[in-house]
């Protein structure tokens, strides 16, 4: 391969950056595409959209879609920002080791032809490909990490999280075959009696790809693991939503008597509680000093004689003997108000009855008393009497009427 | 021994001891030395350490099965027969209200007025709860959604499913007890042969 003219050079250089301040200039735009999953072509001028379809930046999948960024460059935005829903995993190593294989052989021509500027240049190219190769690895094992220790959290539901794994474990299980093709005894072959090559394919990418062999195994470790935890979640989730189904269409539902089998299982053997209980002991000396202290520190009951007590409640049942008495006699009188009403024959009025007695009741408690007699007397009892109340209105204001005096009369049978 | 004082005086008190309830004592009930130590001591009150499949929880449970003891595992039993349906919509409600896509598991935390907040807004949830506070399990009299939530939880940390860490903050953390509980329903559906699934149908795999 002959080297590159320095004019094509720095045509590639010249284009190259353009293209990239192609990327930051629209870097707003663009990123809502990533999001979007297409661009909004509103957003550009029609001169911008064609310098980044040019650039290779945008495509048109199809006529009838609209423009989307290229897929190369949703992955450079996806392992950039780790985003796990998007980015890939590549696990092509043959490609890479065949043109592993092309440079040796370049550069080795290159050196026998004594074209020593080419030779520099091959290796350049072949170091490239040797740190492409590692890189490959070790972006495929930051990737899987990533998803691990987030739990899958970047997917929601335990069936995704499952699946997730188990597209990893697939990935991790294509890398792990891809290193299975790095032959290093090849690779020392390829090297042999030459310094630069030995350390580069040999040393240098051996200790790297032992490493990430490693950290692959240690990965799939992990990720079985969670699998099985995942697994373990949905067995008792789906085990809690199908045990409650059951039990509710069968209501009745009793399982078998396991605490009289012979061999109780031993998750239904659950002991009885028992509570140790403890009580101050005098029986010995040297801890009479503690107790004494605790005695002392007891709060004292406030100082209520025992004589008051007694008095008061004394009075209280004296009290509630005299007021039965009175009540009694209040009733008395009521009921000879009515026998008198019964004697004459006519209407009586009851404070004039009151006060003809000379009776000691407050004139409204023996209203109420007249009352409460009328209302509890049988219904055939009380058709005999005719109750008429005197009453004033209370004010101006309302319905609101007062009872003044009750006359009782016999109703004529 | 005397240093197992507190634990033991947990464990006769009918606790569950596992790694969220008290770490250092399930570290210790987890060494065969002081199982049977412990297994020893308790020989005379007519007890020993049990624990359940994967060793996850531990509790008491008889030595020997006189027939006072049956007569307890029976009543007892039927209690926690009983309360399977209601701890089993418990744990159902409280995935689908705080939106969770794993049953709970020990460890969990719930946030007492994230659980308030969700259910009230959602007319069906509301209702389920209803219906679950006033189960004979829980028992609740009240028509407040805050004081149905406050004592669906309550009873379950009387019940050693939850620890409350702090007496004041509304918050909680599911126990190992849970573990057990889901052991006991698998062995009854399995003795029982329930039509009872636990594991996704094909379908669900592709």
């Amino acid at each position: 391969m002959a080297p590159l003219e320095p004019a094509i050079a720095s045509n590639l250089f010249s284009i190259g950056a353009e293209r990239l301040a192609l990327l930051g200039k629209h870097h707003k735009a663009l990123m809502q595409g990533y999001v979007d999953g297409f661009i909004d072509e509103s957003a550009f001028s029609e001169g911008a959209l064609k310098k980044l379809i040019a650039a290779r930046i945008l495509w048109r999948p199809d006529e009838q879609q609209p423009l989307a960024l290229r897929p190369l460059v949703s992955e450079l935005i996806a392992s950039m920002v780790a985003d796990e829903n998007r980015r890939q995993i590549n696990a092509d190593v043959a490609e890479k080791l065949e043109q592993i294989r092309n440079r040796v052989q370049a550069y080795r021509d290159a050196q026998f032809k004594g074209d020593y500027s080419v030779a520099e240049l091959q290796l350049q190219r072949l170091t490239e490909h040797v740190h492409d190769l590692s890189g490959q690895f070790e972006e495929a094992i930051d990737s899987l990490w990533h998803r691990l220790n987030s739990d899958f959290g970047f997917v929601s539901s335990l069936d995704d999280k499952i699946r997730e794994n188990e597209r990893a474990q697939k990935q991790l299980r294509r890398l792990l075959d891809g290193l299975d093709l790095l032959d290093f005894h090849e690779l020392i072959e390829l090297s042999e009696g030459n310094n630069h090559l030995r350390k580069l394919l040999v040393s240098q990418l051996q200790n790297q790809l032992s490493s990430h062999h490693s950290s692959l195994l240690e990965v799939q470790k992990r990720l079985v693991e969670l699998l099985a935890k995942f697994r373990q979640q949905q067995a008792r989730s789906l085990l809690i939503a199908n045990m409650a189904a059951f039990l509710r269409q069968h209501p009745k539902y009793q399982p078998a008597d396991y605490p009289h089998r012979s061999d109780v299982p031993s998750l239904f053997n659950q002991a009885a509680s028992i509570k140790p209980q403890a009580a101050i002991a005098l029986d010995k000396a040297t801890e009479r000093q503690v107790l004494a202290e605790l005695v002392r520190a007891l709060p004292r009951p406030s100082s209520v004689t025992i004589t008051d007590t007694q008095s008061a409640s004394f009075s209280l049942l004296l009290q509630d003997e005299e007021i039965a008495a009175r009540q009694q006699a209040l009733k008395t009188d009521v009921e000879n108000f009515y026998l008198r009403v019964i004697d004459q024959g006519g209407k009586i009025s009851a404070l004039d009855y009151l006060s003809t007695q000379q009776l000691s009741w407050d004139s409204e408690i023996w209203l109420y008393q007249i009352i409460a007699e009328y209302q509890a007397l049988p219904l055939d009892e009380k058709q005999m009497f005719s109750i008429t109340r005197e009453e004033a209105p209370a004010s101006a204001f309302n319905g609101l009427l007062l009872i003044r005096d009750i006359n009782i009369g016999l109703k004529a049978a | 021994m005397l240093q197992h004082g507190p634990l033991l005086e947990r464990l006769l008190a009918g606790d569950f001891i596992c790694q969220i309830t008290d770490e250092d004592a399930y570290r210790h009930l987890s060494q065969e030395q002081t199982q049977q130590e412990i297994n020893h001591y308790l020989r005379p009150l007519n007890r020993r350490l049990v624990s359940n499949d994967d060793h996850s929880v531990y509790f008491l449970g008889f030595h020997e099965l006189t027939k006072e003891a049956r007569e307890h595992l029976s009543s007892q039993f039927s209690l926690t027969v009983q309360s399977l349906l209601p701890l089993l919509e418990w744990l159902q409600l409280v995935q689908e209200t705080l939106g969770r896509d794993s049953a709970l598991t020990a460890g969990d935390t719930i946030k007492l007025q994230e659980f308030v907040l969700r259910t009230e807004d959602n007319q069906s949830l509301r209702q389920r709860l209803n219906t679950l506070a006033s189960d004979r399990f829980f028992n609740s009299q009240s028509e407040q959604l805050d004081n149905q939530v406050k004592l669906i939880f309550r009873r379950l940390k009387e019940h050693g499913y939850l620890l409350q860490p702090h007496a004041e903050r509304q918050y909680y953390v599911v126990t190992g007890k849970i573990d057990y509980l889901i052991d006991l329903i698998r062995f009854i559906r399995d003795e029982e042969h329930l039509p009872v699934d636990d594991t996704p149908t094909q379908e669900a795999l592709i």
